[in-house]
């Protein structure tokens, strides 16, 4: 033990070397965005929600429904009912807070779907090559052309009445299950295509012949090679999907295609329209779900574009 | 133009609206319970007259090729079924009548965003970085961030109900009379005011910030370079050179963006009650009026095909390169 220390073995040392190669490339990319004005904001922004979506009830308390509603109807914001009640005498802010909560869970269970589909179409399309690329490249085609917006319109009731509406998954509904669901279906396109470019250009990387020469399969590069690369280049992406979902899900919602038991700020604003506090000037029913929508889609799109700007070279100086 | 490119690009159109037709089918197919339990809605039916529906209807031959066949025939020929939610009315018909309101309104709302889209984005592009930008590009992001219906409710709030410069919802005073056509002109405009100005507003973010980066990219072309140094004024470069070129790619994404257009002109009509497309699929999704909702989907995706193909033609016709 008092003898001088061996010199650590040689994968040890690669080891701590990578490491401190991957804790100096985060503190650079830490740097260039803490830089970016707007996104820090956007950042901070996402932070209140995301704590407000984890743990609503330490904020409100539990979810008021018609039967544990406090308030009298429709009344203006007051000491106790900061902002105000809903035609059930619910608290409004009880219900915008635990809004955070589900329409969070959707879009991010929606962006996790559209990623995974976009990512194996794109990734097979431009590994493979081929007729499969061209089959897969027609079909993304056809949804970057459809009416997505509508195609989920008459998707979600369809699925709902093959599923039924009493199904549930780790307690989310059925009707916010086909919301998720058919935001992946029709939002996967876009992503497809991006992953596909950037797959075209790591097929040609020397690491991939490596593989194939040590014996690796298609599907093994497939999945310990190109995706992990592809994945590092489409982040941006990735954040910026997630508005889009919140903006459907709120969409939809708005529609009717919501769930009045797990209201998100979408089935709020949805039921304003129909007990008409529009026309009766009732403003805070309607001003803290629509700011809640405003500032989450723009605080995805501020992150989205400033990670774009810092981790995709080409763009830099677009905006 | 080249025949072979627009042989081509007309042959994907041709497609791809099949493909729609065929979606429609199998969609249709996909529900539980047999179509003419569905379509009839009748718990006391007798089996011969089930059996007799299911000869009438074609429904006792195989689901493809023979009903595919005839589904496809009756659609090409105008044929999209008979409404549930309006007993016996053709879809068709139907949708005819909501047609005029949402063409109204989501066309005059295209001309309004694009002109004032493309100039904000122009001028943000061509002074990047400058207060004008900073304002523009700020409003700009957060338009684009509000779904129409969260433009719309407050704007009633505002200037319906609490101004009461502008009715709340419809598109003409329920039981007016009007003395002449100009008083209905009048009613109209007023209640076209409020929806119109949300669905442009909505527009316009989208559109000045995708004008503003193709101004970006021109402006480092060459032959704005070129222009400034024939000694140009700013003025000339921006609208003479920079400004057509950073047009082209706004024209596809334009006629792309239609299809989301309509889809978010469906909230805008909903808050204002405005009797078109968006409102009757509402209505036909809480009915589950499925023939109604394929046919108005039918229609926007044909239409929204219809427009890509003519953006391609027109790309085609304006950029030389792309003929290729």
């Amino acid at each position: 033990m008092s003898a001088a220390l061996p010199a650590a073995p040689v994968e040890t040392r690669l080891r701590a070397e990578r490491w401190r190669l991957r804790v100096q490339a985060t503190r650079a990319f830490a740097r260039r965005y803490l830089r970016r004005g707007d996104g820090l904001v956007g950042l901070v922004i996402l932070v209140v929600f995301a704590v407000l979506a984890i743990a609503p009830q330490l904020f409100v308390g539990p979810l008021q429904t018609a039967t544990t509603a406090t308030g009298s109807s429709l009344e203006g914001p007051t000491s106790v009912h900061l902002f105000g009640t809903d035609e059930l005498g619910r608290d409004l802010l009880n219900l915008t807070i635990h809004g955070a909560r589900i329409s969070m869970a959707i879009g991010f269970l929606a962006t996790v779907i559209t990623i995974v589909v976009g990512a194996i179409i794109g990734i097979a399309a431009g590994f493979l090559g081929g007729w499969i690329d061209n089959v897969l490249m027609r079909l993304t085609d056809f949804f970057l052309v459809l009416p997505t917006f509508v195609l989920a319109l008459i998707l979600a009731p369809v699925i709902l009445d093959v599923i039924g509406v009493e199904a549930e998954l780790f307690g989310i509904r059925a009707t916010l299950l086909v919301i998720i669901v058919v935001i992946g279906v029709t939002s996967w396109a876009t992503t497809a295509r991006i992953i596909r470019s950037q797959t075209l250009s790591i097929r040609e990387r020397m690491f991939v012949d490596r593989a194939r020469v040590i014996g690796g399969g298609s599907a093994h590069i497939m999945r310990r090679h190109i995706f992990p690369n592809v994945i590092n280049l489409i982040v941006a992406n990735t954040v910026l999907t997630f508005a889009g979902a919140v903006f459907t899900e709120t969409t939809l919602s708005f529609i009717g295609l919501g769930d009045p038991f797990q209201p998100s700020w979408g089935q709020v604003l949805n039921a304003a329209q129909s007990s008409g506090a529009p026309g009766l000037g009732a403003w805070w029913y309607i001003a803290p779900p629509a700011a809640c929508v405003v500032l989450v889609i723009l605080a995805f799109t501020l992150v989205g574009n400033a990670l774009d700007d810092i981790l995709n070279p080409k763009a830099v100086g677009r905006r | 133009m080249g025949g072979r490119y627009l042989a081509r690009k007309a042959a994907q159109a041709i497609l791809t609206i099949f493909a729609i037709v065929l979606l429609n089918f199998v969609l249709f197919r996909m529900m539980p319970g047999s179509p003419e339990r569905v379509l009839l809605r009748n718990p006391y039916l007798t089996q011969e007259k089930i059996a007799q529906v299911r000869i009438a209807w074609g429904l006792d031959k195989p689901l493809i090729p023979d009903q595919l066949i005839r589904y496809v025939e009756a659609t090409v020929s105008g044929d999209l079924g008979y409404s549930l939610k309006f007993r016996g009315t053709p879809v068709s018909d139907v949708i005819g009548q909501r047609f005029w309101p949402t063409i109204l309104l989501i066309g005059l709302a295209e001309a309004i965003a694009i002109v004032v889209g493309l100039a904000v984005g122009a001028y943000a592009g061509w002074r990047r970085g400058g207060r004008g930008d900073r304002i523009g590009s700020g409003i700009s992001l957060i338009l684009y961030s509000m779904p129409y219906f969260v433009i719309g409710m407050p704007m009633i709030v505002i200037f319906a109900s609490g101004l009461g410069w502008f009715p709340t919802s419809g598109m003409l005073t329920v039981g007016a009379t009007y003395g002449s056509f100009a008083d209905q002109l009048f009613d109209f405009a007023r209640h076209l005011t409020l929806p119109l100005a949300t669905v442009s507003l909505g527009l316009i973010g989208g559109y000045s910030i995708l004008m503003r980066s193709a101004i970006i990219e021109t402006r480092s072309e060459d032959y704005v370079t070129t222009a400034r140094a024939k000694g140009l004024t700013d003025r000339r470069v921006l609208t003479a050179h920079a400004f057509p070129n950073a047009l082209l790619p706004m024209v596809t994404i334009i006629a792309i963006n239609l299809g989301y257009v309509v889809g978010g002109a469906i909230t805008a009509e909903i808050v204002f009650n405005w009797p078109g497309l968006g409102t009757l699929t509402v209505d036909a999704l809480s009915a589950r009026d499925y023939p109604v909702l394929e046919g108005v989907f039918l229609l926007l995706s044909v239409t929204v095909v219809l427009a890509n193909l003519i953006a391609d033609l027109v790309y085609g016709l304006l950029d030389p390169r792309v003929r290729s």
